[in-house]
């Protein structure tokens, strides 16, 4: 393999594997890259089983109606179509979120529509046929009765009980508060007060794999085998022998490759219930392929909050307090990832964000609409808070008529630990650090001294900036601090076989971003061995230990990786004993490195681990010094919560009469604690602030009024291309945390929480002569362009 | 996604291609690039029962560029057209189109003779090409004829062919001396279809004055606008920015937009008004004769 150059402004270089040198913090170049590039990775469209049939799901066509009869005669009659099944033919429990916060009204999803669709998309029935192409020629001729019923589609009328009812009890599935402090006293002592309304858009994760699964029933021994495209296999697992009724002894669930994921993965699907369902009542391997249009249209959406915010502040600039209320549109179901408070909740939480704010009020909403439900997608919760937060605070310096980013800086923690009013414990960071640093780099200086209204026929141009806090490596720990009673711990074992290959077995399957280097890294290190004599193996139920969260929330470098570092550690000891029993020598005089055993002081004793792991299984006399010579250790971990931190910087030009932006530089300060290998983690920032930008400029779901969808196809729903984007400056600062193994952070999420907040202060900054305020996105040019044309008039 | 059943001819000649038209008439589609067709079909929006596929067809994908003009065939990528070096000298219009049609990739593999046949009114060629007056040589079953890209649009994705005819070439002028052009068009994204489009066209006289204009607008009526009759107030005089954004004000009352994915209609007129006015403007400064 050839050592690759990693991006510009960043400081990594690609290297081979090094032998003794630590291998943590060494940008050491993919482990899967030449099998995934050859082609050679599986996804669930490469999984053939013996006599396969193939699904596709009739949808509803409506966004709210009643459900009458499903007739599948005329499907059936083509030659090829094997069954046609409806609800009634699949009986199973609904999907439930198992979320226990109170106040929450549930709202059980079937896997297939009963009564009732709630959302254009929604799976009625299924066609299994001989191939695809076959299985849609039948999904036409099936025959529903519909009933059509007003949708309900603005989550304020949804809040205030206006329109049918999706589900007994109304609309309306939570309303709450956080109190912390005196926000009124606050207020009343305030000498500005800043207020602003936030409607953050409804996004679509659009992994580039889209869903899909392979469903297999073994009637012999009753194993269903689901192959699906998962981030949580044994969440999945659990959400399936709870629908289908089988002990999760008998449900098996693999993840093979997963081509992206970004959270639409992390849920049970109603979609992959029905094929688990269709394959038994069939008796045949059935595969669901989900294509494009099905998943813009049913996959589920992220992100959608309407946000209301107001600021208190001293006339110096102190920030004195917050109030907030936060609505989020959940779409049609409590969906059963995380529910419908999945949003604001996890906004709610967060909103202080990295400023000192002790008096704090927000009131919390969730409502359904006739909507695809709404799941988790990269930054979960966080990026219409801190959008909202940030174009707050960029109104409140341009009240005060003071800079933003010094109004920030002052306000912001600077020391830690720090306890934030709504109960997160910041660990660690750089906060003000990564915020100097990210103004150095762009010469904030100077392009404020070039500030200004642009000259006639030139175009506006601004800053923006948007320093971030992101919790990460969700443990049990991290997701109670987000006020979320969340089992979110790992389990993982680490093995060496005869031969003196290792490998390490855990829950959390890869859907990308190059889990299976750095973890081979940190097991590497941790044993005292070479990179390649690592295998990491993930996501199969029946062979990988559980991860009761699965890959999610950032967390699989500190919880798993954690785990990993401590499995090794112990691994490392008995090894190191065994090896004594063989050198003859005593366990803290044998060191292992790079593989090799040898003795302190004499370089005449050594052994290999081949010939160390030969002893450990066959040398029946071993067991006298050491009664379990198994080269097998299992670690269960869940650490503490830890949080990352930096900022984005975002310099775009507008046309003015045009209404285009042209985003001139985007720049990202990034602090996740101890990097394991920088190369992944600049890969993960690149690829968040992409969407970040996507989010800001062009993504966003669309209804009509009658609730059908308008965005359903990828010219409709604008995800930004490379030739979007400008290239990405890349800088580091480093605050390991003081209570994760090796002080490990999450990364993964952060562009896609602050990059929007970026892009829009910058807007918001080249556009502020006209007056023009941002309040949703993506961006509406045309406000901008009517401004400057009633400007010019 | 899958398309429906689908019979798939690939003929040799065109006489071969025009009798499989004139025997499935409504019931075939022509393959060109494949670029518009077969996503349409994949969603079964078009659902031929016969499928004509042209790219067989020997010597259908020439490109000539002669005294009298271009011909550019029915299977001529767009990306040859696009890099062609005579193209670039005398017809620079259309290269500056094709590099704002998708990405290279679907360049590749589309068609210039497609995207006109494909007809959609916010594309980039036929508003191109019409501005450069072309004019597309049929075939059908009865023989050849001749049809100026300006009887050629009827409506979004409809044209003047019948079903049983094949669009053979485009054939474009060659244009007069003093002559410059611009497209300019904004879109959401790189490679986008544009919210809205311009191609002019000004050819100057020895002293700078405006002397033949062409003007057309993508995406600000039904079929690619012509807004020569606007444009022509220019005539006589040189380009100025006072004449050209009066031109940007009289084709945006002119033009009939409409709220569609990509913005509102009122977006569009005010974009239409900006766009043509820059667009004048630079096509008469690449005439040579900017004051
Ligand atoms: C991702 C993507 C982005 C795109 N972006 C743009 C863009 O920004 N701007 C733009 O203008 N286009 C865009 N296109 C469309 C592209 O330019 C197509 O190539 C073009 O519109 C059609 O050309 P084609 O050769 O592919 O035709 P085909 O798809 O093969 O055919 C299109 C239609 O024309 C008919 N047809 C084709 N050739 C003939 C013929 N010789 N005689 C009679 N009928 C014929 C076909 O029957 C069909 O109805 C995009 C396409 C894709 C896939």
């Amino acid at each position: 393999m050839q050592p690759l150059r990693s991006s510009e402004g960043s400081a990594s270089t690609l290297v081979e594997a090094p032998g003794a040198a630590p291998l943590v913090g060494a940008p050491v170049a993919r482990l899967d890259a030449a099998r995934l590039l050859r082609g050679q990775g599986r996804y669930i469209a490469d999984i053939e089983r013996a006599g396969m049939l193939h699904a596709c799901f009739v949808r509803s066509p409506h966004a709210h109606a009643r459900l009458g009869a499903v007739d599948g005669a005329a499907a059936l009659a083509l030659e090829g179509v094997v069954a046609v099944f409806a609800a009634a033919d699949l009986p199973h429990q609904p999907l439930l979120d198992s979320v226990r916060i109170e106040g929450l009204r549930k709202t059980p999803q079937p896997a297939l529509a009963s009564e009732r669709v709630r959302f254009h998309g929604e799976p009625v029935a299924v066609v299994l046929a001989s191939s695809r192409a076959r299985a849609e020629d039948g999904a036409e001729l099936v025959r529903v009765e519909y009933e059509p019923l007003a949708p309900v589609l603005d989550p304020e009328a949804a809040a205030a009980g206006a329109g049918p009812d999706l589900f007994e009890g109304g609309n309306l599935l939570y309303r709450g508060e956080i109190v912390a402090g005196d926000v009124e006293a606050a207020f009343a002592a305030a000498d500005h007060v800043v207020s602003a309304r936030y409607h953050g858009n409804r996004y679509a994760a659009v992994p580039m794999e889209a869903r899909g699964c392979v469903a297999e029933h073994d009637p012999g021994s009753g194993e269903l085998t689901l192959w699906c495209s998962t981030q949580g296999p044994h969440q999945l697992r659990r959400r399936l022998s709870q629908t289908i009724g089988l002990p999760e002894s008998h449900v098996r669930v693999i993840a093979p490759d997963v081509g992206g994921a970004f959270g639409q993965k992390i849920p049970a699907h109603a979609e992959e219930v029905a094929i688990a369902l269709a394959a038994r009542a069939v008796g045949r391997p059935v595969r669901w392929i989900e294509d494009r249009l099905e998943n813009l249209l049913a996959a589920p959406h992220a992100k959608e909050q309407l946000i209301e915010t107001e600021l208190a502040l001293a006339a110096d600039g102190t920030f004195l307090g917050l109030r907030a209320r936060i609505l989020g549109d959940a779409g049609a179901y409590s969906h059963n990832s995380t529910s419908a408070l999945i949003e604001p909740y996890l906004s709610a939480g967060l909103m202080p964000g990295v400023y000192r704010i002790r008096d704090y009020r927000c009131e919390i909403l969730a409502a359904v609409t006739n909507k695809s439900p709404v799941a988790p997608y990269r930054g979960v919760g966080w990026t219409a808070g801190h959008t909202a937060r940030e174009l707050l605070i960029e109104k409140a310096a341009r009240q005060l008529g003071v800079d933003p980013a010094q109004l920030r800086r002052r306000n912001m923690v600077d020391s830690f630990p720090y306890e934030s009013c709504t109960g997160m414990l910041y660990d660690s960071g750089s906060y003000v650090a990564s915020l100097d640093r990210a103004l150095a780099e762009i010469g904030y200086e100077e392009l404020r001294r070039e500030g200004g209204p642009p000259a006639a026929g030139q175009p506006a141009v601004g800053v923006g900036v948007s320093p971030y806090v992101e919790p990460t490596g969700w443990g049990s720990d991290g997701a109670l601090q987000s006020r979320w009673s969340f089992a979110s711990h790992d389990s993982v074992r680490i093995e060496i076989d005869p031969s003196g290959a290792v490998t390490a077995a855990v829950g959390t399957p890869s859907q990308g971003q190059g889990h299976e280097t750095m973890l081979a890294q940190i097991v590497a290190d941790g044993l005292g061995v070479e990179l390649d004599r690592v295998r990491v193996v993930s996501g199969d139920t029946s062979g990988t230990p559980i991860s009761t969260a699965g890959t999610r929330a950032s967390r699989t470098a500190v919880v798993v990786g954690g785990a990993l570092a401590l499995a090794a550690e112990e691994l490392r000891a008995k090894l190191e004993r065994i090896a004594a029993y063989l050198l003859d020598a005593e366990p803290d005089q044998v060191r292992i490195e790079a593989g090799r055993f040898a003795v302190a002081g004499d370089s005449a004793r050594e052994a290999t681990l081949r010939e160390v792991a030969e002893v450990a299984f066959y040398d029946p006399a071993l067991r006298a010094r050491l009664p379990d010579p198994s080269l097998s250790v299992s670690r269960f971990h869940d650490p503490p919560a830890s949080y990352a931190n930096g900022c984005v910087v975002a310099l775009v030009a507008v046309d003015v009469e045009t209404g285009a932006v042209t985003l001139r530089r985007l720049l990202s300060v990034e602090d996740c604690g101890t990097v394991v290998n920088p190369a992944l983690v600049d890969g993960q920032v690149r690829g968040a602030l992409a969407q970040g930008v996507g989010g800001a400029l062009l993504e966003q779901v669309r209804y009509g009024a009658d609730g059908t969808m308008l965005s359903g196809d990828l010219r409709r729903y604008k995800l930004p291309k490379a030739t979007d984007l400008p290239a990405i400056e890349l800088h580091h600062e480093c605050s390991p945390s003081p209570f994760t193994v090796n002080g490990m952070k999450g990364v993964g999420e952060s562009g896609a929480i602050a990059a929007p907040g970026a892009v829009a202060a910058a807007v918001a900054d080249a556009v502020a002569h006209l007056g023009v305020e941002i309040e949703s996105l993506p961006i509406d040019t045309d406000r901008i362009v009517a401004a400057a044309a009633a400007e010019r008039s | 996604m899958k398309s429906a059943a689908f019979a798939y001819h690939a003929p040799a000649a065109v006489g071969e291609a025009a009798a499989l038209l004139a025997a499935h008439g409504e019931r075939a589609r022509v393959l060109a690039g494949g670029q518009s067709l077969v996503p349409l079909m994949h969603r079964r929006i078009e659902r031929p029962e016969h499928l004509v596929d042209l790219n067989r067809v020997a010597g259908l994908d020439r490109l000539e560029a002669g005294p009298e003009g271009l011909r550019i065939g029915a299977t001529a990528r767009q990306r040859q057209v696009e890099s062609d070096p005579a193209v670039a000298a005398r017809w620079p219009l259309l290269a500056e189109a094709i590099a704002e049609v998708a990405h290279p990739a679907i360049r590749n593999r589309g068609t210039v003779v497609g995207s006109l046949c494909n007809a959609d009114p916010s594309a980039e060629l036929p508003s191109a090409a019409l501005a450069l007056e072309g004019t597309i040589v049929a075939a059908g079953a009865d023989g050849e004829r001749e049809i100026p890209l300006a009887d050629f649009f009827t409506g979004p994705g409809e044209t003047a062919l019948s079903r049983s005819e094949l669009a053979l070439e485009l054939r474009l002028p060659a244009p007069p001396p003093r002559t410059g052009s611009a497209w300019l068009e904004l879109a959401r994204r790189g490679g986008d279809l544009p919210v809205a489009g311009v191609a002019a066209v000004v050819s100057l006289d020895a002293d700078g004055r405006c002397e033949r204009v062409r003007l057309v607008c993508a995406n600000a009526a039904p079929v690619p606008l012509d807004c020569r009759f606007q444009a022509e107030a220019l005539l006589g005089a040189a380009v100025d920015e006072e004449g050209a954004a009066a031109v940007g004000a009289a084709v945006a009352a002119a033009a009939g937009p409409v709220d569609d994915y990509q913005g509102s209609a009122v977006e569009r007129r005010r974009v239409l008004a900006v766009l043509v006015r820059r667009a004048l403007l630079l096509a008469a400064e690449r005439a040579g004769g900017r004051s």
